[in-house]
């Protein structure tokens, strides 16, 4: 899509809020400032001007029709925050939504988010679901991907061309009382790059079949995950066997003891190839590596709804290439004061002792480290208040990625006023001390605002 | 001609779909489009008030309990229950996080909120060097195909 015909459109779905009866404009005008000073770079000064900006508007003609929309502006005062641009923007979504009044029916035309398959998706088109009898869930999607250019055009020239065309669908089934499973597929891209007139050697569609399930016989007891599959077309091996087709394995276990004592395992497994198909990083999220990354791990939660929450958590992992990984630690998080002060500690370690590093620098380092983040936070109706604290150190200082530091931390202190129910302001001052830079210093300042005809009961 | 024979193949089941689906829809009431309360701070947790189950979901309303597991990984919950989400959370909730491309970390846009489980505090810059190497495709879900202009800084 154009950005004439994005302009048009945009204007087009505004000027339909106009018509509506409940309309929620939402807004944060935010304004930072920060200094840069890396060795070996010029110094730099940045003052980027940030909006972020929403529409809710409904019963556009009817109860059922209604209008969202929000994205996002960037200017910078000072120097370029991104590399060449001084401004920037994004359409997050758009759409018109048409939400029926029984069997949870809807439809969406505009710009929209979908999650499926490995990651979340911004899609120009169409959407719908519906409830059908007998427990069984059905939608689709289809329209146009929205393109990221985040590469340099000359090496990502088929990056357009191949992501022509985006569609996927589900297919789920409820018992009540005991969950729902689903089937899905996505498809991104009409042609797989071995198909292409001139085959490409990197691809950039992608097409996955998954299955998900959600298992909850009794309260106690939550059983859910996903499987998916890459059954894209891609080139045979010029040598060895071929990689596995399965792209992720993610299933999560929840049982509860009592009534606030919790405790969860879960199973990961990615295989590279297959999971990164389709990005627009192919030097990053390397297709070629036909490792796997494996991991499991577990939590158990104390009092996991009432006002003190404690949780102990562990994770083993292991990536093919590089070794393994193993995590533990431990929050505890307080909710007190009618939900006025909350606070939070947690500590971790990591032990990465025997991660080989393929470098020409050093030739193995360890990955170790540990983390402490402790924070704080009081919200009266009228004032906020906030500070946040995290520090890691490092057991191998050696490792050419830290600059010979040995630690880095970050301390955010927060102030805010509401000024009138629904104008608020707030100042963020950031202190921090890291490998990349001498002195990381950082202001914000925040104001936010909703004025709203509409009523909506969360948050 | 592939792209015509895919896109001519979707139309077709799409249709047939349609065409079988209509008959099949059904008849229950639709899930609340707003929570007819206002919610206090904090995460909430259903089953304090909903004893029963979510009629239409196959769940009860303890699996939307708002449990440490459930802030950090809503993956599965969020691509089933979409629209139970939505009676609470408006889409820019979602988006706070969830964006195609974002022109900050939601724990800077979010300073002031250290009690939502926002990723990358700190200065991820350096952890993102040591956690990339110990697992990429934790990175992938998020930057593998959106939201990585800043990626490109080194990563040609």
């Amino acid at each position: 899509m154009t950005q004439r015909t994005n302009v048009v459109l945009l204007a087009a779905l505004i000027t339909a809020s106009a018509g509506a009866q409940d309309v929620s404009v939402y807004g944060t005008t935010m304004a930072q400032m920060w200094k840069q000073d890396v060795p070996g770079f010029d110094k730099a000064s940045y003052a980027p001007a940030t909006q972020f900006l929403g529409i809710d508007a409904t019963k556009l003609g009817s109860e059922a029709l209604s209008l969202h929309l929000f994205g996002w502006g960037r200017a910078d005062l000072g120097d370029a925050t991104s590399m060449g641009k001084k401004s920037d923007g994004n359409l997050t979504y758009g759409y018109l939504h048409y939400r029926f009044a029984e069997a949870n029916a809807e439809i969406k035309a505009g710009r929209f988010g979908i999650n499926q398959g490995a990651g979340m998706e911004q899609v120009d088109g169409i959407s719908a679901r519906t409830d059908l009898k007998h427990g069984f869930v059905v939608s689709f999607f289809a329209g146009k991907p929205v393109l990221y250019k985040s590469q340099d055009p000359l090496s990502q020239k088929d990056y357009e061309f191949q992501h022509d065309v985006i569609f996927g669908g589900r297919v789920g089934w409820r018992l009540s009382k005991m969950g729902e499973i689903g089937i899905s597929y996505l498809q991104d891209g009409s042609t797989a790059a071995k198909d292409l007139p001139i085959p490409s050697a990197v691809d950039y569609s992608r097409r996955q079949v998954g299955a998900d399930i959600r298992f909850v016989p009794v309260a106690a007891i939550d059983f859910m995950g996903r499987t998916l599959w890459d059954v894209a077309n891609h080139p045979e091996p010029i040598s060895g066997s071929a990689p596995s087709r399965i792209a992720e394995h993610d299933y999560t276990m929840s049982v509860k003891i009592a009534p606030l004592f919790l405790m969860t395992g879960n199973f990961t497994e990615r295989n590279f190839h297959a999971y990164f198909a389709g990005t627009n990083m192919p030097s990053l999220f390397r297709q070629e590596e036909r490792g796997k990354h494996r991991g499991y791990g577990g939590k158990v939660l104390l009092g996991s709804t009432s006002s003190l929450l404690v949780t102990a958590d562990f994770r083993s992992t292991n990536r093919d290439s590089f070794g393994e990984t193993n995590r533990f630690g431990g929050d505890i998080r307080w909710t007190g004061m009618d939900s006025k002060f909350q606070a939070g500690f947690g500590a971790h370690r990591v032990i990465a002792q025997n991660v080989l590093q393929i470098d020409g620098r050093v030739p193995s380092y360890s990955l170790s480290h540990r983390e402490i983040r402790a924070w704080v936070m009081y919200e009266t109706g009228r004032y906020s208040a906030s500070l946040d604290g995290i520090h890691q150190s490092f057991d191998d200082q050696h490792n050419p990625n830290l600059n010979e530091k040995k630690s880095q931390s970050e301390f955010v202190a927060s102030l805010g006023a509401r000024l009138t129910p629904s104008v608020k302001v707030s100042g963020d001052l950031t202190y921090g001390d890291n490998p990349f830079f001498k002195k990381d210093v950082r202001a914000l300042l925040r104001a936010e605002y909703r004025f709203s005809m509409a009523r909506k009961g969360g948050k | 001609m592939n792209r015509r024979i895919a896109l001519l193949s979707f139309a077709i089941t799409l249709g047939l779909g349609v065409l079988t689906a209509c008959g099949m829809v059904s008849t229950e009431k639709s899930f609340a489009a707003v929570h007819p309360q206002e919610l206090g701070t904090g995460r909430p947790s259903c089953s304090v008030c909903h004893e029963d189950e979510l009629k239409g979901s196959g769940k009860t309303y303890a699996a939307f309990n708002h449990s440490s597991t459930f802030v950090k990984d809503h993956k599965v919950q969020a691509g089933q229950d979409a629209n139970v989400c939505a009676t609470c959370h408006s889409q820019s909730f979602c988006a706070d996080c969830h964006a195609g491309k974002t022109v900050m970390k939601p724990s800077t846009k979010l300073g002031g909120r250290p009690d939502r489980v926002t990723p990358h505090p700190g200065n991820y810059l350096t952890m993102h060097r040591i956690e990339g190497k110990i697992d990429p495709s934790s990175c992938f879900k998020c930057h593998g195909r959106a939201n990585n202009d800043k990626c490109t800084s080194c990563h040609r």
